[in-house]
């Protein structure tokens, strides 16, 4: 469900349809041969920075094809930017950046060379693109580096290269997928600091398909989760956190099976993992309660706090909510997926 | 729109670190150290780009540029190993040995200019040569040329991934295939048509040779001409066609050589023994000669008909663009 309209900086803003939507499809299907990809997809998706998330195999790269006009869908509509996927692929490729996952630079080029060369692909002047080229490079931390050549860079480099190449044309709507792919901590932290400047200083509109569950929260306010080629969940992820039991998060030292028992006594809902028991808020009483339990069973409370569900806790109860058996995020990535962090 | 899952009263996961005991242990403190703050070394700022963006043509002569100009300068375009573009200049200055020769032939003149004129000038035979002579050209040369050049025009891409570089923007299969064909054949054409009207042209002018001579040579360097530009088409259709199809830039090379030699030798190897020249149709160089020999108007080599190596011809062309627009259009944006 998505209520928040947030206005538009499109730079055509004119092909935007009245609620603002930069991308909408309707009844959208997909299929390969008898495989079904896409099962009649419902988005409307405004401005702002969006996760994609899903299993693998759920039908984001055959969305993200179909959102880039580069194939036809069996059946239904959608627009981008107000363009017709299906008959102007052309025009919303040439308002949209993509990131791929994989690398797909020249390693025989110097930086500045590829990320020029990626504008002149988009149809700008060598002497235009040459100097955005400079501006996006120093965006994304690569002004020392510009003229290395690409095969000597580091996997963040790459990346770094990558967004670089995406940005060049100042698109309306940035594509990443996997943007963080097999980056240190340090570059981690530095993509997901531009990604999110460019949603909110560049005001664009920023896609982001990842397994890391931080990361999409770092960036996006909400989420699209497609399974098995259905968008089971487009909302913002305040709203999931709110759907989500309120629990109590205390860790113990000496005596957690005294305090577990304790607090059932009370009549209180316990769960617990060796020091760590959550209690379900029930009222107001509650803490007063939990405090009570402590000074019976004699135990030290160490940490008191609400808890606070994350994405990666709402991402694993919807995956159970659907029968999917994935106990963490992490069982979704590839050795690829998995950088020093 | 409403979701198909509803979270209502869902409980979240709990997890604790590896080997945290099950915290009815005795008590003892652990001490933390803080994080070490990372300084910021720059001022990010994000710019905005309020240009237009050029039209199709623009973006298809970038392509173009991008391979062609390589050869010329690494710098800003495709990196071509500076040993290929020194093997590709050898290639065009062997392309060019007649022209010195008819330099001499002028400045020596009388008997002894005569006779080298009479050996590297301008006749059916040295026209037909110069574009589809066996050795050195068509064994040493141009195979080499086109393999040098095909090698990974396009294998590059499907093994870098750098197709989604492509197919990401508003370049269409179409657009990116004819593109690279082009490359290809502006390079070997630059080899192989321009060293021919060179070759042509530096003989009128070493041997101060009149319009007479014009008039009587110029449908036969017409007829060579073609044929020059249907061996460049040729071998464009084959060497990009072989590109396409792996991600080795040296399978191309070498597949593309083992066809044109592996077909020749077969079929002269089947000539000699059972004196039957109808096997040369599976040679691309074969049929490209026996064409030749037609445009040029020389008595041909073959006994079998010339349909037959006109047919051949278009039947390997077809092929080849077939198998190229069909890997073309699986190169992947998204890798799944």
């Amino acid at each position: 469900m998505i209520e928040n309209h947030q206005d538009s900086s499109s730079k055509n803003g004119d092909n935007l349809s009245q609620e603002n939507f930069v991308i909408e499809a309707k009844g959208l299907r997909k299929m390969y041969g008898p495989h079904l990809a896409l099962d009649d997809v419902n988005l409307s998706i405004p401005s702002g920075a969006i996760g994609i998330l899903g299993p693998n195999g759920a039908g984001k790269s055959t969305l993200f094809k179909c959102l880039l006009g580069l194939i036809g869908t069996t059946s239904g509509e959608g627009t981008v930017l107000g363009y017709d996927i299906k008959t102007e692929g052309e025009k919303i490729r040439s308002r949209i950046g993509y990131m791929p996952e994989y690398n797909a630079l020249d390693s025989g080029l110097i930086a500045i060379d590829q990320v020029r060369y990626c504008g002149e692909l988009l149809g700008m002047n060598s002497k235009v693109a040459a100097q955005r080229a400079h501006e996006v490079l120093e965006y994304v931390g690569l002004k020392e580096q510009r003229y290395r050549k690409i095969e000597t860079f580091s996997t963040g480099m790459l990346q770094a290269t990558k967004l670089a190449c995406a940005l060049i044309h100042d698109p309306d709507i940035l594509i990443c997928d996997e943007p963080t792919n097999g980056l240190d901590k340090r570059a981690r932290k530095f993509m997901l600091k531009t990604l999110k400047r460019t949603v909110q200083q560049g005001n664009r509109t920023v896609l982001m398909s990842s397994h890391v569950m931080d990361d999409v929260q770092e960036v996006c306010d909400r989420i699209v989760l497609i399974h098995k080629g259905k968008i089971v969940v487009q909302r913002s992820i305040g709203e999931l956190v709110n759907q989500v039991e309120r629990e109590i998060e205390i860790m113990i030292w000496g005596g957690a099976s005294k305090m577990e028992e304790s607090l059932i006594s009370k009549n209180l809902s316990v769960r617990r993992l060796g020091r760590i028991i959550r209690i379900k808020i029930e009222d107001e009483e509650t803490i007063k309660k939990v405090l009570e339990s402590a000074v019976e069973s004699e135990v030290q409370i160490r940490q008191l706090k609400e808890y606070e569900p994350d994405l990666e806790d709402i991402f694993l109860l919807i995956m159970d909510k659907l029968g999917s058996e994935i106990k963490g995020s992490s069982e979704l990535m590839t050795p690829d997926h998995k950088g020093g962090f | 729109m409403e979701d198909s899952v509803d979270l209502g009263g869902g409980q979240t996961r709990m997890e604790v670190a590896f080997g945290a005991g099950d915290g009815d242990e005795e008590a003892s403190a652990v001490v933390t150290k803080s994080d070490t703050k990372l300084g910021s070394i720059f001022n990010q700022q994000y710019r905005t780009w309020e240009g237009s963006l050029g039209p199709r043509w623009v973006r298809n002569y970038a392509i173009y540029r991008h391979h062609v100009y390589g050869l010329l300068t690494s710098k800003g375009h495709r990196y071509y190993h500076p040993m290929v573009r020194l093997l590709i200049l050898v290639i065009f200055i062997g392309a060019l040995t007649p022209v010195p020769m008819l330099f001499l032939s002028s400045l020596l003149g009388g008997e002894d200019g005569g006779f080298i004129s009479k050996m590297w000038g301008i006749n059916r035979y040295n026209l037909w040569g110069q574009v589809l002579g066996y050795f050195p050209r068509n064994m040493c040369f141009w195979p080499l040329l086109t393999a040098l050049v095909v090698g990974g025009m396009i294998s590059d891409d499907r093994k870098n991934g750098t197709s989604a570089i492509y197919f990401s923007r508003p370049v269409t299969r179409f657009d990116y295939t004819s593109m690279k064909y082009l490359s290809v054949a502006v390079i070997l054409g630059f080899v192989i048509v321009f060293s021919y009207f060179l070759y042509y042209t530096s003989a009128i002018v070493f041997r101060g040779e009149g319009w007479a001579f014009l008039a009587d040579t110029l449908p036969i360097f017409i007829g060579g001409m073609i044929a020059g530009i249907i061996l460049v088409i040729t071998y464009t259709s084959i060497g990009l066609a072989l590109s396409s199809i792996s991600q080795s830039r040296f399978f191309a090379a070498i597949g593309f050589l083992s066809v044109i030699y592996g077909t020749k030798l077969v079929s002269l190897l089947v000539e000699l023994q059972f004196e039957n020249t109808i096997l040369y149709i599976i040679s691309p160089y074969d049929c490209l000669a026996h064409v030749g020999q037609f445009l040029v108007g020389l008595p041909p080599n073959y006994d079998h008909p010339l349909s037959f190596s006109i047919l051949s011809l278009l039947l390997i062309n077809t092929l080849s663009l077939g198998l190229l627009i069909s890997r073309v259009s699986s190169l992947e944006v998204t890798r799944e």
